[in-house]
């Protein structure tokens, strides 16, 4: 009976080990401020990676026809050009929190193939 | 008003610190006096916390700006409705809400005979004091929640537009109320472990209550879902985002449990394992404000994070000591076990769903805080994608659905292999041939892994009830119709357990179908111009402004067509909220049983003579089916919750 459940256990560990394993190969992205990036420099070009930062003020553009938006982001001086094919999402603005996600290429420009948007449960105002 | 909130919700905390020290002393020392004073005394916090509760949702109807939680949340323009959203919009109003469906919850405690179980009742609610004081030290020390603005503004910040849905109105308070139910399950055991009664007879004292907390926070979790799919914009209903994850981890915890439940009332068998889950769904209700309140970082729920969660991570570091030594000190008291005959009985299939739920439930925390720990350690920061979520988790849940063709079938103790050959024949068999035919159809791979999945268990139950209505039709006659009824309500937590099952079936048919064979498609058009999305044809016809008092819409319309013929208009809006001084799309969905038409308005430029507008179209196949298995959940809950007459006036009338 003991040794049926130590071969039960083993499998189960097994089996949940080699999901983890699986999933996390797939998936794991990496986590980086704008500066961080701009210091990375060509390492970082076409890896899948998410970067977060303030949309910039007066830098949204959106292009109906060719539905692409770009802006920038920035986290103190450092400033990254973001083109993002798809519409603006709700809350999106000059001055909100964005996390982008895509690569970043060698023409400095970062294409982003989502856009996620820290929804504020409250207003703050402006200082 | 203000100031009688205030004075009613420090009173209240008083009052909640009295009756536990009341009843604990009354429950040691056997002395009714102390019980009955701790009785009352839960009472009176009930009627201050309640008088509390009508003093801040005043405040909020009435537009206080002289409070600092009115001011944050709500505005002149804001809809009474929406008092209760602004209110659980904020921290400390959402820990106050929670704390107050706990109070009345004990209070109902408080309020039954204690017939049956004496000496536990007092204990519990003991218990559920010192819980009632942590929340209230949380609204009252820790952030006062009737703090006032030294300077009253004019107008208040308004509610969060996305906020502004019946959806957000009662997926919190949903949640709250399941919370809040395995809390009481969670003082119960507690209580009876700590006055040592021997047996486990008592545990058909909390079925109901855990019934109740499982079903409302299932259904909860459905309607933030549902929420997220109709107002949030994207077409999608889980991220697996922290958030997220920590409302559906108590309930596949609560799911698990309330399978040994059944497992702990009919066959005395491993009782140290089934309560120690209740141990660990209350660790993860516990968890889930210290989530959401910022304790782990959630990249899409912006919540601001407050400062409850070292509080909050106290509290689940001494109670999991304290009931950890408690369970280990008492795990000789429940007497003999009744082991099965053979691991192929429904125990062992019980035993390994239960498995099976942890090892779920173990993913998803894994998921949630392993890349806080690769950070912790100096490790560069990563987030980990839904598909990690999706490729660990998504196995293991379609494992379980299938095996719950298995589990319903097999017998207490011992099931014999000639008669799961036989149910195999019939269930497993025709899922398979389905699979294959939809396989070589060509409709889809994950259809066929569907039909397979689902089908089995779909048929076991068929089965089942086709069997179990002909018997009882054989032996009193009548209708078919009436014998299924008799046969449901002769074990109404069984075949209230199937109607949930076929629920679940549902919800995944829902999940695979939306999942993998959803269509997009996006365009800027001009009024008269056409898209295609699937075998949509969609035309612009008009875009009318209309000015609100609190926002512009600009609402579409759009003509649907399907092969060359009209079928339907929809409507998607695109609104400019002035207190939030930015658009926020309102979806327009068109759903048949097949599939949903997602239109979703994502731009328009809002100036006279401009037109033209962005269309985000989605097809989402099956979707519905998730929302009507929402519904199977609550009936099959309902079912099985339903008092049983015969049963009323016997044992479980106490606490039930």
């Amino acid at each position: 009976m003991k040794k049926r459940y130590l071969i039960g256990g083993i499998v189960l560990v097994a089996a949940v080990g080699y999901l983890i394993y699986m999933a996390l190969s797939s998936s794991a992205i990496y986590y980086v401020t704008v500066s961080e990036l701009l210091d990375k420099g060509s390492d970082t070009y076409d890896t899948n990676i998410r970067v977060t930062g303030k949309v910039t003020e007066g830098s949204i553009e959106w292009d109906a026809e060719k539905l692409e938006l770009g802006f920038s982001v920035v986290e103190g001086n450092a400033s990254l050009p973001v083109i993002y094919k798809g519409a603006m999402p709700d809350g999106f603005k000059a001055g909100a929190d964005v996390m982008v996600e895509g690569r970043y290429h060698s023409d400095r420009i970062f294409r982003a193939e989502s856009i996620l948007l820290k929804c504020p449960s409250k207003y703050v105002p402006e200082e | 008003m203000v100031d009688t909130g205030h004075i009613a919700l420090i009173l209240c905390f008083i009052a909640a610190v009295y009756t536990a020290l009341a009843s604990a002393w009354g429950a040691r020392s056997g002395s009714h006096a102390f019980t009955a004073s701790a009785r009352n005394g839960l009472l009176v916090v009930a009627v201050l916390y309640t008088l509390a509760m009508a003093a801040m949702l005043y405040a909020f109807m009435s537009k206080d700006f002289s409070l600092r939680i009115v001011t944050e949340h709500a505005s002149r323009d804001l809809p009474a409705v929406y008092a209760f959203s602004a209110l659980y919009a904020d921290k400390a109003g959402s820990v106050l809400f929670w704390g107050w469906l706990l109070s009345l919850f004990a209070a109902v405690l408080a309020l039954q005979k204690y017939n049956s179980y004496k000496q536990i009742t007092p204990c519990a609610i003991s218990i559920l004091a010192v819980i009632l004081a942590f929340f209230l030290a949380l609204v009252t020390i820790v952030v006062n929640v009737f703090e006032e603005n030294p300077y009253p503004p004019v107008d208040g910040f308004g509610l969060n537009p996305l906020l502004q849905n019946v959806g957000m109105l009662i997926h919190p308070p949903l949640l709250y109320l399941g919370f809040a139910g395995f809390m009481v399950v969670f003082a119960f055991v507690m209580a009876a472990l700590i006055v040592r009664r021997p047996g486990m007879e008592w545990i058909g004292g909390i079925r109901r209550w855990t019934l109740f907390a499982w079903c409302v926070l299932g259904i909860g979790n459905l309607v933030g879902m549902w929420w997220s799919y109709i107002e949030l914009g994207w077409g999608g209903y889980w991220a697996w985002d922290p958030v997220e994850n920590a409302g559906l981890m108590p309930w596949l915890l609560g799911t698990a449990f309330l399978h040994s439940v059944a497992m702990l009332r009919k066959r005395h068998y491993l009782h140290t394992w089934g309560l120690a889950l209740i141990i660990v769904t209350f660790i993860f209700v516990l968890l889930s404000p210290f989530i959401t309140h910022g304790g782990i970082e959630s990249p899409l729920h912006g919540f601001y994070a407050s400062n409850y969660p070292p509080y909050i991570l106290g509290a689940i570091v001494v109670t999991l000591v304290g009931s950890v030594v408690l369970l280990y000190a008492r795990h000789r008291d429940f007497g003999k076990e009744d082991k099965p005959l053979s691991p192929i009985s429904r125990e062992g299939a019980f035993l390994l769903t239960n498995v099976i739920f942890l090892v779920l439930v173990f993913l998803i925390i894994t998921g949630v805080i392993l890349p806080r720990i690769v950070e912790g350690l100096g490790g560069s920061e990563i987030a980990l994608e839904r598909d990690y979520f999706d490729w660990s988790c998504g196995p293991v849940m379609l494992f379980l659905v299938f095996f719950m063709g298995v589990c319903s079938t097999l017998r207490w103790r011992k099931a014999s292999l000639k008669s799961i050959g036989w149910n195999l024949l019939y269930t497993l068999f025709p899922a398979v041939i389905i699979a294959i035919a939809v396989l070589i159809s060509g409709i889809g791979n994950w259809y066929a892994l569907a039909a397979l999945v689902c089908g089995f268990p779909l048929f076991t139950i068929m089965r089942e009830w086709l069997l179990g209505t002909r018997a009882r039709r054989r032996a009193t006659g009548g209708y078919y119709a009436g014998a299924f009824l008799r046969l449901i309500g002769s074990n109404r937590p069984r075949y209230g357990g199937f109607i949930v099952h076929i629920g679940i079936i549902l919800i995944t048919l829902g999940v695979i179908g939306s999942s993998f064979y959803g269509l997009e498609g996006m365009e800027t058009l001009d009024i008269g111009e056409e898209m295609t999305v699937g075998k949509y044809e969609l035309s612009y016809d008009a875009l009318d402004m209309r000015e609100g008092s609190s926002k512009v819409s600009a609402v579409a319309s759009l003509s649907i067509s399907r092969d060359g013929k009209l079928i339907d208009t929809v409507r998607p809006e695109y609104n400019y909220w002035f207190s939030w001084m930015e658009p926020f799309a309102e979806v327009a969905v068109r759903t048949t049983p097949a599939e949903d038409l997602f239109v979703s308005l994502s731009w328009t430029s809002f100036e006279p003579g401009d037109e033209s507008a962005t269309f985000r179209v989605l097809v989402n196949p099956l979707i519905v089916w998730m929302w009507v298995g929402g519904g199977f959940l609550l009936l099959g809950g309902l079912v099985a919750f339903w008092p049983d007459r015969k049963r009323q006036s016997g044992s479980e009338a106490g606490v039930t």
